[in-house]
């Protein structure tokens, strides 16, 4: 029998018990918009905490050796000059991050060389320009803390307890969009460093020479810690580290439950249709084809679940944002390959839990059920 | 082997439960059945006479004893054989009717074709053709439910016919019939069944129809008494 008839079919049957084919698709789609959900917080919390250190640029960071958090570090400005001069090393610049007061909210600011600035971050000016010296008393803010505090280019903001007249804003669409950008003597200054600084962001100049470099900062500098910039987030916290592991087991408990209370719903509704399925054997399907049309029906149900669950979860999640520091709150990052482990996720619970109320069915047996109903 | 036999059974017997349990609904039963003739299966309620035509159709399996269709014997042929049998060669018309309520009365009739994988337009115009022939034209989308009993049982009958059948197993087909509407399927039954050159096994209690049967059995205790 063609496979179109058969899920056209199909489709017939679910339209025709519209009020069970609804509640199953929503049941699914709650999977999917938990789904979504979770992997998509991990993933915005992932990326704005690593954009804390890697939207800085750079493909390594140097921190001080058992630091927690970059806001903590502290090392030496001459290690930029040491890291500078290993072989393949394109650029170590130091950074110098602090949390600070900008008129009356908390953020943290970057100090950077101006000069190196176009090297490590790419960015975009919404107003006004970047800071492109050392001078005092300037300063280029991040869009969306220029919109937490009112401010834009041109005008004046009070940076711990000091006016900055605010040169330009500019935007990454990453963390540092929260943030703002002062020269890093200035920072030095600020925070009340001589010779220090936060970190060292380096870049190099053959991506596949990373590790090899990574081990040579490591013997160069023993009292630091070099490390990819993508492995920051783990570093920053254990607690972030697990939290990729938490969201699978969330998913595998919801999953595990949509499959056993899907198949219960299945088993219900199969045992609800037995009489229909003993006809269809009776007039000639064979356990192969009624196997398949509970299969396709929960296909179906699964393509169809998927699209409600992707679409509802696309505008909530556009609509919520997660708090990533004090004041600071960031829109839900949609990646999409969360979108497709979704839709495999969800027709993957579909099938799974079809599976065994189609092998019960297709054993029906039509005399059994025609005598005794 | 006889050419003329479509179907032959051979010491067919049929037990239900085991140890004092155990029922015998059919003891030892040898029959033939000749090719494009009506054959009536009479006898009380609880002889048997259900059990025959769902071994004859391949739906159950005998305890012992053969059952040859075409000289094929069908009693060891695989679950997959067997629904291939069902789907081609034989047809049921059940007492209860038994047409698939969420389907339309077109979508009853198409079943059998659509499990054969007959196109789409070939099964549409047959199904089409077959209810204009049993007098239900324009009542195609309704639903079973929503047709009179009389009705129902002519649906039954055009989607046993539908993939023209060389046997048409008829189980109590007047039993929820009133005479008028008995009469009227029993001359649709030999219209289209015996004019689509189908075998017909019936079974009845119906004595107007076992009395106009070229042949008839009389099964007692799940014996064959006379014939």
């Amino acid at each position: 029998m063609p496979a179109f008839s058969l899920v056209r079919f199909t489709a017939k049957g679910l339209s025709r018990r519209p009020i069970r084919t609804t509640l199953t698709i929503i049941g699914l789609a709650a999977l999917i918009l938990t789904y979504v959900s979770v992997q998509s917080l991990v993933s915005t919390l992932e990326m704005n905490v690593s954009g804390s250190v890697s939207s800085l640029g750079g493909e390594i960071d140097v921190w001080s050796k058992g630091t927690s958090f970059p806001l903590f570090s502290r090392v030496p400005m001459s290690y930029a000059n040491t890291v500078q001069s290993i072989p393949g090393v394109n650029l170590a610049a130091p950074v110098a991050l602090a949390q600070m007061t900008v008129d009356n909210n908390q953020a943290v600011i970057a100090g950077v060389v101006p000069s190196e600035l176009p090297r490590m971050l790419t960015y975009t000016m919404v107003a006004g320009t970047m800071i492109s010296s050392n001078q005092s008393g300037i300063l280029a803010i991040g869009k969306a803390l220029a919109a937490t505090v009112g401010k834009t280019s041109g005008q004046t903001l009070l940076l711990d307890g000091y006016n900055y007249s605010i040169a330009g804003v500019y935007q990454t669409n990453a963390w540092i969009d929260y943030s703002l950008i002062i020269p890093h003597s200035v920072a030095q200054q600020l925070i009340g460093w001589v010779n220090q600084t936060s970190m060292i962001v380096v870049t190099t100049q053959d991506p596949r020479n990373v590790d090899t470099i990574i081990g040579q900062i490591r013997t160069l500098l023993p009292t630091t810690d070099a490390f990819r910039t993508s492995e920051a987030p783990s570093k920053i916290s254990p607690i972030f580290a697990s939290l990729e592991a938490i969201a699978t087991d969330i998913t595998i408990i919801v999953s595990l439950s949509a499959v056993l209370g899907i198949m219960n719903s299945n088993l219900n509704n199969l045992r609800e249709r037995m009489r229909t399925f003993a006809i269809f054997k009776a007039t000639g399907a064979s356990s192969s084809q009624i196997i398949r049309l509970v299969l396709y029906e929960s296909l179906l149900i699964g393509i169809l679940a998927t699209l409600l669950g992707l679409g509802i979860s696309y505008v909530v999640l556009n609509l919520v944002s997660v708090p990533v520091a004090e004041t600071i709150n960031v829109a839900i990052i949609l990646v999409p390959s969360t979108f497709i482990y979704a839709t495999i996720l969800a027709i993957s619970v579909s099938l799974a839990a079809a599976i065994y109320p189609a092998l019960r069915i297709a054993r029906v047996r039509p005399q059994e059920v025609f005598r005794f109903g | 082997m006889d050419d003329n036999v479509i179907l032959r059974t051979e010491g067919l017997s049929k037990a239900y439960g085991n140890g004092p349990k155990k029922t015998i609904a059919l003891d030892n039963v040898s029959l033939q059945i000749a090719r494009r003739k009506l054959l009536a299966v009479h006898g009380p309620s609880g002889s048997g006479k259900t059990t025959l035509l769902f071994l004859l159709g391949g739906l159950d399996k005998p305890t012992s004893g053969r059952i040859y269709f075409e000289g094929i014997e069908v009693s060891i042929m695989s679950e997959r054989r067997l629904s291939k049998l069902r789907r081609n060669s034989f047809g049921f018309v059940f007492q209860n009717y038994n047409l698939v309520d969420e389907l339309t009365v077109l979508e009853n009739v198409m079943l059998t074709m659509m499990f054969e994988g007959k196109p789409d337009a070939e099964r549409k115009d047959r199904a089409e053709e077959l209810l204009r022939r049993v007098g239900i034209a324009g009542k195609e989308r309704r639903r079973p439910s929503q047709l009179s009993a009389g009705e129902q049982q002519r649906v039954a009958v055009a989607r046993a016919v539908a993939n023209r059948p060389e046997l048409v197993l008829m189980d109590e087909p007047t039993g929820n019939l009133d005479q008028e509407n008995s009469q009227q399927l029993m001359r649709l039954v030999a219209d289209m069944v015996q004019g689509e050159g189908a075998t017909c096994v019936i079974a009845t209690h119906n004595l107007d129809i076992v009395s106009e049967a070229p042949s008839k059995i009389f099964l007692k205790s799940g014996r064959i008494v006379s014939d």
